[in-house]
């Protein structure tokens, strides 16, 4: 029962904030399905930093064992710090990419 | 007007982009919710795995797993050095072959595993520590070639149990009767969502580490 903590835990506090923002906030139904949407969009962005961002690594190490004699583990690639990093990056290229759209909108 | 005319071929493109990145979106947190919630790390750790092979050999060959600049042995290096003296204990073969290169200017992995193998008794004139390989692939070739040297041909190879299966094809490449004793360093049966991920990261990780394997002419 114990490994089923954390995704009880998350679901109640889900339905706790949606009905917070529901009733409380009157925040509008159908723009939670494109917060959903939005999110998920998010995701795939962060994906593809990270994919973009693991290739580079492997060729950056492949480079430096082919034109140096230090040798560098391709584990380097790895690292968890990466998926984190790639996140962030993907969330300014959402956010930059809605802002130049609005300022485009405006103008 | 001119504003409207520019935003009417873009708007296609953008949703595209946003479609396709949704998709990928939804894909990737399916995969994540399925490996942290549900028991298909698991199945596929046990699948990964070759079945341990404990018969006589002439050498216990003991892969690499890491080590801090310090000289501390990862957990992974650490379980594999225990799970070779142990067998070595247990008369399984005369000679004990430890590998693990130097990282960051501490010592060699193989010599803090040889001590560790003296301090628990291992006579020391059964060790040997080769700390030149860094990969499998170098293990293989390198760690063949010393091993060739003293006549070896049957091996009991400990190494990680996801980590068996590139190291026993690599080292039958080398020309040696590979029998596996995997050192058990994840556990298949682990139920915590971080537990799950991590075996389900080791899974992806050593996938394309085969995958590289293949495509570089290793296997």
């Amino acid at each position: 029962m114990g490994h089923l903590l954390i995704p009880v835990l998350v679901g109640v506090t889900s339905v706790a904030a949606y009905l917070v923002g529901a009733k409380g906030l009157r925040l509008s139904h159908g723009c939670f399905r494109k917060a959903v949407r939005r999110m998920l969009e998010s995701l795939g962005v962060t994906l593809i930093f990270l994919g973009v961002n693991l290739g580079a690594a492997v060729i950056v190490i492949l480079a430096a064992r082919a034109l140096t004699r230090e040798f560098v583990s391709l584990y380097l690639a790895a690292d968890e710090t990466l998926l984190v990093l790639s996140l962030i990056q993907a969330l300014i290229f959402q956010g930059w990419r809605d802002l130049s759209g609005a300022n485009v909108s405006r103008s | 007007m001119k504003p409207r005319q520019m935003k009417a071929p873009g708007r296609p493109r953008r949703m595209a982009w946003a479609d396709l990145c949704s998709l990928l979106g939804g894909v990737g947190l399916a995969f994540f919710l399925v490996s942290a919630f549900t028991p298909l790390p698991n199945l596929l750790s046990r699948s990964m795995g070759d079945p341990s092979s404990l018969e006589p050999a002439e050498a216990i060959v003991v892969l690499g797993g890491g080590v801090m600049p310090d000289g501390v042995l990862s957990n992974s290096s650490m379980r594999r050095a225990l799970h070779g003296i142990l067998l070595h204990r247990k008369g399984l073969a005369p000679l004990l072959v430890f590998f693990g290169p130097v990282r960051d200017g501490g010592p060699a992995e193989a010599e803090v595993r040889a001590e560790l193998a003296r301090a628990l008794g291992v006579t020391p004139g059964v060790i040997l520590a080769a700390a030149e390989a860094r990969t499998t692939g170098e293990e293989a070739l390198r760690g063949g070639a010393l091993l060739h040297a003293r006549g070896v041909r049957r091996i009991l190879l400990v190494t990680d149990a996801h980590h068996m299966r590139r190291a026993r094809t690599a080292f039958e490449q080398a020309g040696f009767e590979v029998l596996a004793a995997p050192a058990q360093d994840l556990s298949s049966r682990v139920s915590r969502p971080e537990e799950r991920l991590e075996v389900m990261r080791r899974i992806v990780e050593e996938r394309l580490a085969r995958l590289y394997y293949g495509l570089a002419g290793y296997l």
